[in-house]
């Protein structure tokens, strides 16, 4: 398995982190910053090395390296910040398969738009391959799995990966959420609606809220029956006061510990049930691990067909991804019980 | 120009009110009556 990494940021980090730890025999890292891809080649060592992987088939920057007659990479995570489509359309035309981990909503309504020109291709481009969107859509498939139908998907989520991710999490406060109620689209001020979401612990209950954000975007694509998909993330009363400021106080190198949570609502045994999953981990190191696993399936065969791919969509093998992601430490677990 | 004065003034101060409010307002603490637990997928 020969994959490569664009972005060696705390996301781009954890994927190839996951790459190797998923048995990559060669992971070729690219930067726009070439000593945080050295330093992130060195760190790892082993078959992970620093290159183009579009370009030169992965053959290391200096002029040594890389595996001798080795092909282009099998597939390419995007972990750069967003937008990624400029980069997506790169991977497409040299019919690299691509896995993207973008969290800007008009990004990944332009990534599903190169649908058409993957499927010309003949590859597979996988959109919104990160902790939410990308778990949450895995997430609620083995939720949905349990349910005759599905009528209800709410993601929560709280906390940041890396620097990007912050920023964007500054945005998103300050935006138009969308969300999919009975048929239409609704789109509503972000940092309103506030409800009490419990994640687990060390989280804990989180005040969260609309936000501009893509998850109900690609939920909707492997949720295509469902008549209402929400997202809310968490923020405080002066993240929002200053969502629509300049981001004043430079973010963090890496948040701390985040969480993600879905809710799934729907018809099971001639009743309504609702099943909510949970996990509670760094952001950045979800994101990672699930743009790894998603690419690792890509190579193995596992997400057949060309196009703009979903995580969770009827047909992926959305079990044995999830399954891969836990075997890479990421504990899921389930809310039992009612909230009030 | 008296009236205009009036209304920005209390304009700001409905402001600075409101992002007090925000900042600084109250938060309560819903009962949570559940857990978490470790998931199994059904097989």
């Amino acid at each position: 398995m020969r994959v490569g990494v664009v972005g060696a940021g705390v996301v781009g980090a954890r994927a190839a982190e996951a790459l190797v730890s998923l048995g990559a025999d060669e992971v070729v890292v690219h930067d726009e910053r070439p000593e945080v891809a050295a330093a992130l080649a060195a760190r790892l060592g082993g078959g992970v090395r620093v290159g183009d992987p579009l370009g030169s088939g992965g053959r290391d920057d200096a002029g040594g390296g890389g595996i001798a007659g080795a092909g282009p990479c099998e597939a390419v995570v995007l972990a750069t910040r967003a937008p990624q489509r400029e980069l997506a359309v790169r991977c497409i035309g040299a019919r690299i398969p691509a896995v993207t981990t973008s969290d800007d909503a008009g990004d990944v309504l332009a990534l599903l738009g190169l649908d058409d020109a993957a499927r010309a291709a003949g590859v597979a481009l996988v959109v919104g391959a990160a902790a939410s969107p990308g778990l949450t859509g895995l997430l609620a498939a083995r939720l949905a799995a349990g349910m005759d139908e599905v009528d209800e998907v709410h993601v929560a989520m709280h906390g940041t990966g890396g620097p990007a991710c912050s920023r964007q999490h500054h945005r998103a406060l300050a935006g138009q959420s969308v969300g999919w109620h009975d048929g239409e689209w609704l789109r509503r001020p972000a940092g309103s609606g506030r409800e009490l979401c419990w994640f687990p612990e060390p989280v804990g209950g989180r005040d969260c809220y609309r936000v501009e954000h893509p998850d109900p975007l690609v939920l909707k694509r492997a949720f295509p029956r469902a008549a209402r998909i929400t997202t809310r993330m968490s923020a405080t009363r002066r993240d929002r006061l200053v969502a629509r400021l300049p981001m004043m106080i430079p973010p963090h190198a890496e948040g701390g510990v985040g969480a993600v949570r879905v809710e799934v609502r729907g018809r099971r045994g001639g009743g309504r049930g609702t099943e909510i999953l949970g996990v509670a981990e760094r952001v950045g190191q979800l994101a990672g691990i699930v743009a790894a696993v998603a690419a690792a399936t890509i190579v193995r065969g596992g997400i057949g067909g060309a196009g703009a791919r979903v995580l969770g969509a009827p047909g992926s093998p959305h079990a044995e991804m999830l399954a891969w992601v836990e075997s890479l430490g990421v504990r899921v677990q389930e809310f039992v019980g009612s909230e009030g | 120009m008296k009236f205009l004065r009036r209304v920005m003034l209390a304009v700001g101060l409905a402001g600075a009110v409101a992002g007090v409010l925000r900042v600084k307002g109250k938060g309560t603490v819903a009962q949570r009556r559940g857990g978490w637990r470790s998931h199994t997928p059904r097989s």
